[in-house]
């Protein structure tokens, strides 16, 4: 039987490659993410080792969760440095600080070319710290030209900043800082160990009081690096130091630190990771369809040598066997190419991120176990579940199918209707519940009860797909006899039809979901800014970024508020903070100016403008929750983990907001250690002139590179822009679950080709041209191939509005009918693309053989 | 002489070396119009591939094959098959059907293939002829066989081709459903002025010919005119002496 396997394989080399491919595509990706996220996780793990190895204790304030850690009092160094066996004590400080080409410059369309333009951010943060003379050699920065900057308007720089932009030691650049634009010459050029820069993070290296005076720090310090004489026992001294500090400073060893950067890191990371083995996830989900049709066609086609083998006396379970060995041997080729491919394919992701300017420190390349585990499970196992019902079908072939000529009876549907409703149903349940409940893990519930619902609904597809082929392939049948024939070839075998069809079904429904959750959300976006905003314009960074880690300086606000044309400018700021332990960390809104006049909220109770120190407003929900009123108080933690009792004086019943939680600047300067606003709202004074305000805004606005003044309606426009660039990332990562699905079209195409040969050699006996033969199949692929479009717009549009209707928020259900169509004709276009092959090969085939009475 | 088709020196080889088979055999043979002429001969005797090359779906390794005045090797593929569709009606042993269209849909399946409107007049003619006109929206899997053949049959005249070939049309037919396609396709030589080559192996079959050309190693080995099945026993057994 094994024998028969392997020649099994090797005579059907070319469709088992085609499903090889499949597998390798899917395995590949999962492969490639494992190495490319193991790969930067090591060489930031011995990065961090290497900054953190030369220290001994480091002195920080407490940063339990969120962005924020609060700031240390600078005396403290002087205290700690006194201490027996301290060798080194090292302050630092850093904040956030963009260096600024000057012009002319690389700058996006539509850009002002007599600006200066900034240098990176849009996503990395533009990093800015300080110097110490005294800790050189404890820092992982290495001057590669240049000289560590040591005056106060020195300024040092990451290479790839430096060459990129064609900056040289000794130029003088302007660079942002929190309080406003100055100018530093570069004295040195940095490189990050082996990297240019880190993950595209620019950096920027100033004298210590300099950095203490551009991010607000006069007196305080970020950080305290010690190094201690190697006799002192380091647990003692760490003692000494904690017993030096408040309650919102600690002291922890390097190694500590190590792992802390590291798992801090590795949570970026792993939001990455988690993308990306969700795609690969759904490609080797759509390879097992694509695997699966393509083992049932084979059994199909091998009905007479499999019977034959019953009539010379091999068990039903021998051909069993002699099928799953067949499944085997793919999945186990397959998949090796696969981690072999995926290899390739980080080590592409890594050069494409270096190309983009995201440098990672070093070169290894990690090929974990768990890696190639993974990866061979994966194909395998795929593989053999997905031939597991083909298998079971061939052993049921009779023996007396080797004597005469049978195209498979249909069998009823019965049971497929009754399993196939069964399933879908279960899918849809654990779908609502995971969106309903909200419960712990829900994502993944919903995520198993969406691959469940396709299952489910690629199992009724059969049911529809001669009524959809019927009814779809209408015009062109009655337009030539090439379309009646092509849609009489898509209905005849409406089980091949739906399963290559569901293939395609899936990536359709997945980018459909997107396509409404984001239609939902721009829609949300525009309704709540033009309902809620009583602004004339809005100041904000350009661009996406973390309000949490970088924003505009607070001296716009300033040089805003003396402009005479307007007459209410607020700003405000995001926060982290949570009610207790056992509740979730949260984002908190911090609001500098009278917020009631530029943004209108639904107050339950209370007003907004009752803000000031040690008051809080809270969202109607969580108010209910915790059974405060107005009058009463709140108990918050910040990260610093200090606790604030706030008084209520406001409660909202406005889900626009998005925040549970509104304070005002003073209460969120008291906890929170960031100086940098998310932004400004502007209020025009009443009688000037919307151009002649704009004008004199733009006059501030325009002292700030990155800065983006607009109107409401731009506003909108720049938030739709947004969000339809992330989605269409995603929508670009799922095309690859489509081409997988694509490639089954033509799996299914190729061999139904093979078995109608006779057909076609018929029709062309009778007069059919190649290029009429071409047509034929290529129409049976766009119906196929419109067909699993139409299925995955009803099942995204379903599974996309349940998502939307869930999450709530304000969102509002749109359907983007215009996209969606757009989705539909690349669909049908995609079917065309995946006609090619099999269609040269039916207008190839040589009539005379196609004939032939065997 | 007034030939449907004919071949002049016709040469059919396959194969190199030792594999080489001569097919056809410096063969020149006609088909008269508007008669029906039967080939027979023992396998490979070169009959089909006389057939194939004559009716354009294989070329010869030399001399000439018509279709009425036309030369086939001066035609490019595409025109090959433009005469197929317009000249040229096919009867194969089987798979001579599609199996998504139904009866009448094979039938004008040549037609709806050029893009033309069937003459109905015509097409209920052979219709009535070959008896089927209850059975036309049946799918080829719900008739018989011998109903398949004769649906073949009705779609090979329907385009009223200048030639009907016939590939042993009856090779898989019982004897009754035999008779009846054979006595459709001489109804159509008589009637309609149709022409029809068929290759067979079966005398009886042969004996509904008006003619039948005897091949033997890709040569004519002889004829006979207007035969009855045992003249034609009585030929090939003379053969074997």
């Amino acid at each position: 039987m094994l024998k028969l396997a392997l020649r099994g394989v090797l005579a059907h080399k070319v469709r088992l490659a085609m499903t090889a491919l499949a597998i390798v595509l899917g395995v590949a990706f999962v492969a490639g993410t494992y190495v490319f996220t193991d790969s930067i996780k090591a060489s930031f793990s011995d990065l961090f080792d290497d900054v953190n190895s030369g220290v001994d204790l480091y002195v920080q304030g407490v940063s339990e969760f969120g962005f924020s850690s609060p700031l240390i009092d600078e005396g403290i160094v002087g205290q700690v440095a006194a201490l027996p066996g301290v060798v080194i004590a090292a302050p630092s400080v850093e904040g956030i600080a963009q260096i600024l080409a000057p012009a002319p410059c690389e700058k996006g369309p539509g850009a002002d070319p007599t600006k200066p333009c900034p240098v990176g951010g849009n996503g990395p943060p533009t990093l800015g710290f300080s110097y110490f003379p005294t800790a050189e050699d404890l820092t992982a920065l290495a001057v590669s030209d240049g000289d560590w900057p040591r005056a106060a308007a020195d300024v040092v720089i990451d290479s790839f900043a430096a060459e990129a932009n064609d900056f040289v030691v000794g130029q003088v650049v302007d660079v942002i800082t929190p309080v406003g634009v100055e100018a530093f010459r570069i004295s040195g050029i940095a490189t990050f160990g082996e990297a240019d820069n880190l993950m595209g993070a620019t950096l920027a290296v100033f004298d210590f009081e300099t950095a203490q005076r551009i991010f607000d720090a006069d007196g305080r310090v970020n950080q305290i690096a010690i190094v201690l004489d190697p006799s002192v026992d380091a647990t003692v001294v760490q003692a000494q130091v904690a017993s030096l500090l408040p309650d919102d400073a600690e002291v922890i060893t390097g190694e500590d630190q190590s792992e802390a950067d590291l798992a801090e890191f590795g949570e970026g990371l792993g939001f990455i990771n988690t993308i990306l083995l969700v795609i690969a996830g759904v490609a080797v989900f759509v390879g097992a369809f694509l695997i699966q049709n393509t083992f049932r066609i084979i059994v199909a086609q091998r009905t007479r040598e499999l019977a034959l083998l019953r009539a010379i006396g091999a068990t039903a379970r021998q051909v069993t066997v002699m099928v799953v060995i067949e499944a085997l041997v793919v999945g186990v080729v397959a998949s090796i190419v696969g981690i072999g491919a995926g290899i390739l394919i980080a080590l592409g992701l890594k050069a494409a991120f270096a190309a983009f300017g995201f440098g990672i420190p070093t070169n290894a390349l990690v090929v974990a176990p768990r890696t190639i585990v993974v990866g061979m499970v994966v194909g395998v196992v795929v593989t053999l579940a997905a031939a597991v019902v083909p298998a079971r079908k061939a052993a049921k072939v009779p023996p007396v199918a080797a004597m005469r000529e049978v195209e498979g009876p249909v069998r009823s549907m019965g049971r497929r209707v009754a399993v196939g409703a069964a399933v879908t149903v279960v899918g849809l349940l654990m779908l609502a519940g995971g969106l309903i409940l909200a419960f712990d893990n829900a994502i993944a519930v919903v995520g198993a009860g969406a691959l469940i619902t396709f299952v489910g609904v690629s199992l009724l597809a059969p049911l529809v797909a001669r009524t959809f082929a019927r009814w779809a392939g209408a015009p062109m049948a009655r337009l030539s006899t090439v379309g009646r024939l092509a849609q009489g070839n898509a209905m005849r075998q409406p089980r091949r039809t739906a399963s290559t069809a569901s293939a395609l079904m899936i990536g359709v429904a997945l980018v459909t979901v997107i396509a409404v959750f984001s239609a939902s959300a721009k829609a949300a976006v525009a309704s709540a800014f033009r309902d809620s905003f009583s602004t004339e314009f809005q100041v904000r960074l350009e661009g996406f970024s973390d309000p949490r880690a970088t924003g505009l300086p607070p001296s716009l606000t300033d040089e805003l508020r003396t402009l005479p044309e307007l007459a209410v400018v607020v700003r405000d700021r995001f926060g982290d903070f949570r009610f207790d332990e056992d509740s979730p960390e949260q984002f908190l809104l911090a609001i500098d100016g009278p917020y009631s006049q530029v943004v209108k909220m639904e107050m339950a109770a209370g007003s907004i403008d009752a803000l000031g120190p040690g008051r809080a407003a809270l969202a109607k929900a969580d108010a209910d929750r915790l059974g405060v009123g107005v009058g009463g108080t709140v108990s918050i933690q910040f990260p610093s983990l200090a606790v604030a009792e706030l008084e209520v004086v406001g409660i909202y019943d406005d889900d626009r907001v998005g925040v549970p939680l509104i304070i005002d600047f003073t209460t969120y300067e008291t906890y929170i250690d960031f100086h940098l606003d998310r932004f400004i709202y502007i209020k025009v004074a009443d009688g000037t002139d919307l151009e002649v305000a704009r004008t004199a805004i733009a006059g501030v606005t325009d002292g700030y590179p990155s800065v983006a003044l607009t109107d409401t309606e731009e506003l909108i426009g720049d938030i739709e822009a947004q969000i339809d660039g992330l989605l269409n990332l995603l929508v670009v990562l799922l095309g690859f679950a489509i081409l997988i699905a694509l490639l089954g079209i033509v799996n299914t195409l190729a061999l139904s080709v093979a078995e109608r040969k006779h057909e076609i050699g018929l029709l062309r006996a009778v007069g059919m041209t190649r290029k009429q033969v071409k047509r034929m199949i290529r129409w049976e692929a766009v119906l196929i191939a419109v067909f699993g479009g139409v299925l995955g717009l009803v099942v995204g549009v379903i599974l996309g509005s349940a998502v939307v209707l869930a999450v709530g928020q304000g969102l509002m259900l749109a359907l983007p009918v215009v996209q969606l169509i757009t989705y539909l004709v690349v669909a049908a276009l995609g079917g065309v693309l995946a006609a090619i092959v099999p269609a040269h090969r039916g207008a190839r085939l040589d009539i005379l053989e196609a004939i032939a009475y065997e | 002489m007034n030939a449907a088709a004919r071949v002049e020196n016709a040469t059919k080889v396959y194969g190199e070396g030792d594999t080489r088979v001569t097919a056809l055999d410096d063969l020149t043979v006609s088909f008269e119009r508007g008669k029906f002429t039967a080939i027979m001969g023992p396998s490979g005797s070169g009959k089909s591939t006389l057939l194939h090359c004559i009716a354009g779906l294989d070329s010869l390794s030399g001399g000439s094959a018509f279709i009425g005045d036309i030369r086939l090797g001066d035609l490019s593929e595409k025109a090959l098959t433009l005469l197929r569709r317009e000249e040229v009606g096919f009867i194969f042993q089987a798979y001579n059907l599609i199996p998504t269209l139904n009866a009448a849909e094979n039938i004008t399946l040549p037609v709806d293939i050029a893009g033309r409107d069937p003459d109905a007049a015509w097409f209920d003619t052979v219709v009535d002829t070959i008896g089927l006109r209850d059975r036309l929206t049946h799918r080829p899997g719900e008739l018989s066989g011998g109903q398949q053949q004769r649906v073949a049959a009705a779609r090979a005249l329907v385009s009223r081709p200048e030639i009907v070939f016939a590939d042993e049309p009856s090779g898989n037919l019982d004897s009754k459903s035999s008779a009846e396609l054979l006595g459709f396709m001489r109804r159509a030589v008589d009637e309609f002025g149709q022409t029809i080559v068929m290759v067979t192996h079966d005398a009886h079959a042969a004996s509904y010919a008006d003619r039948v050309v005897f091949l033997a190693d890709g040569k004519q080995s002889g004829e006979l005119g207007d035969p009855s099945a045992d003249r034609i026993l009585e030929y090939l057994k003379s053969l074997g002496d």
